[in-house]
């Protein structure tokens, strides 16, 4: 799709899906395939600060657990640690063996197949709640449009959290951040749940889960609470068909 | 910033203990901690019901006892999962506490606070506090008490799972629960042992005490399939191949 089109159709989809009730995780998993598409990098992910200030992964463009682990690592170093800490954006920054920055992070995103790393701060009345975090296995740089964008993206996930609270106070702000990351904690263990009840692997337990929420319109959150509270079983979701090529 | 208050609410735990043979000087360490006029710990146990695990003084025991008594509150609220507050108990608020409100402005409070004590869909129970004047929490208190109900969930979990005193002050290290394996593993355990995501955690958190590792390197051997619960025995089996090549 040519590059406009494609931004236009996705700021509107996004448009769409806050203007009513809508599920966080389900939301910012949305902008982060989207993130993909729209700025030409392979993955995307976005995370959240708790109100202690622990950055957590909240959602991702992919589900796979290679992905998920260079998440997990940047809870602790990474860029998107250091962009959540200066509230500054990293653009850019290429991943080599020799570099010693992130010495945890940078080997394992190498092995993955990741050349470059950038990481977008996600930022609401001065104050840094999150980054969102881009990855990109080809060589090249991305463009001034494409940090716009990504920037864009960024700042509409910030919009995505807040959920029509109309006040910002750092009550009402860290309760939102903590209800998104527990969001992602019951996604987590119903992920478990379909794995072990149905030998899919953790990716497609995702995909099954949000599939099953979409075609019942109901929150995804919603659906994994009741999935791991034992009100609906997992063999009961609907299937979800791997795209081809993936 | 988190480390810091973290060695704080240490050093008052270990004050607190040297001062009084209890158990559970959380309470007091919580209401301490915050600067706050009391606090109280709600558990969970079975089904919904609500039992008070520890009050920080005669009058945050008489709060606690009003509330779970008439079933409205801040704890009640908060252990359904909602945060929530009243600023100003001797203002018509929106909160829906017509008989709590003026009991509680009776037993002196003017504001009191709720915070959920949870992991995901697993709910601990709740951290509620309270103050003989009105007026919000600051920023600073806001985030302590999100880190005061993390530490409180972790504590209860490991007294559950059979903890040692000493073992709850290594529950401090909150970096497990971060981790998205912990999750994913309560999941795969809640179907293998058929039972509650609760128990699961429970049984996960007492393994890692009795073979001596961290929760998230038992986590990681979950989630790989090297160890698993016997569906029929429910005893740890590890996977003899994983054994052996360590």
């Amino acid at each position: 799709m040519e590059r406009e089109s494609l931004l236009i159709a996705t700021l509107v989809e996004l448009a769409d899906n806050l203007v009513d009730d809508y599920d966080v995780i389900d939301v910012l998993t949305v902008l982060s395939l989207r993130c993909v598409e729209a700025v030409d990098v392979d993955a995307a992910g976005v995370m959240l600060a708790s109100p202690v200030g622990e950055l957590q992964f909240v959602a991702s463009s992919s589900e796979s657990m290679t992905v998920l682990e260079l998440f997990q690592i940047q809870t602790n170093e990474g860029p998107c640690v250091d962009c959540f800490r200066d509230g500054l954006a990293i653009t850019n920054h290429a991943l080599s063996e020799t570099d010693g920055r992130w010495p945890l992070f940078t080997p394992r995103a190498l092995a993955q197949g990741f050349r470059a790393v950038h990481s977008l701060p996600m930022r609401l009345r001065g104050r840094t709640i999150g980054a969102l975090n881009l990855f990109r296995t080809h060589q090249g740089t991305l463009s001034d449009d494409d940090v716009i964008v990504a920037q864009g993206l960024a700042d509409v996930a910030t919009i995505a959290i807040l959920q029509h609270r109309s006040t910002l106070d750092a009550g009402t702000l860290n309760a939102q951040l903590s209800n998104a990351l527990n969001s992602r904690v019951i996604i987590e263990q119903a992920k478990g749940m379909i794995r072990q009840s149905t030998g899919c692997d953790m990716d497609e337990a995702f995909n099954r889960l949000r599939a099953h929420a979409r075609n019942h319109n109901e929150g995804l959150t919603d659906l994994a609470t009741r999935l791991v509270t034992k009100s609906i079983h997992a063999i009961d979701l609907d299937e979800w068909a791997k795209p081809k090529g993936s | 910033m988190t480390v810091h208050r973290l060695l704080d609410i240490f050093t008052l735990m270990e004050r607190r203990e040297r001062e009084s043979a209890n158990g559970f000087a959380l309470c007091a360490v919580a209401a301490e901690f915050m600067a706050l006029d009391g606090a109280g710990i709600a558990m969970i146990s079975d089904g919904d019901d609500l039992t008070s695990l520890c009050t920080s003084n005669n009058a945050a025991g008489a709060l606690m006892d009003l509330e779970i008594t008439l079933g409205e509150g801040p704890a009640v609220d908060a252990s359904h999962g909602d945060a929530n507050e009243d600023t100003n108990l001797l203002k018509e608020s929106a909160s829906n506490w017509e008989t709590y409100r003026p009991e509680a402005v009776a037993l002196g409070a003017r504001a009191v606070f709720g915070f959920p004590v949870r992991l995901g869909a697993i709910r601990f129970g709740a951290l509620s506090l309270f103050r003989s004047t009105p007026g919000p929490l600051n920023a600073e208190q806001d985030s302590d008490a999100y880190l005061m109900a993390s530490v409180i969930g972790r504590a209860i979990l490991a007294t559950q799972a059979g903890g040692s005193h000493e073992s709850l002050v290594g529950e401090l290290d909150g970096a497990s629960m971060l981790d998205f394996r912990v999750h994913q593993a309560t999941g795969m355990l809640a179907v293998q042992g058929s039972m509650s995501v609760k128990d699961a955690l429970v049984v996960l958190r007492a393994h890692a005490f009795g073979v001596g590792c961290q929760l998230s390197e038992l986590a990681d051997r979950v989630v790989s399939g090297s160890t698993h619960l016997d569906p029929d025995t429910r005893v740890w089996v590890d996977d003899v191949e994983s054994v052996i090549n360590g």
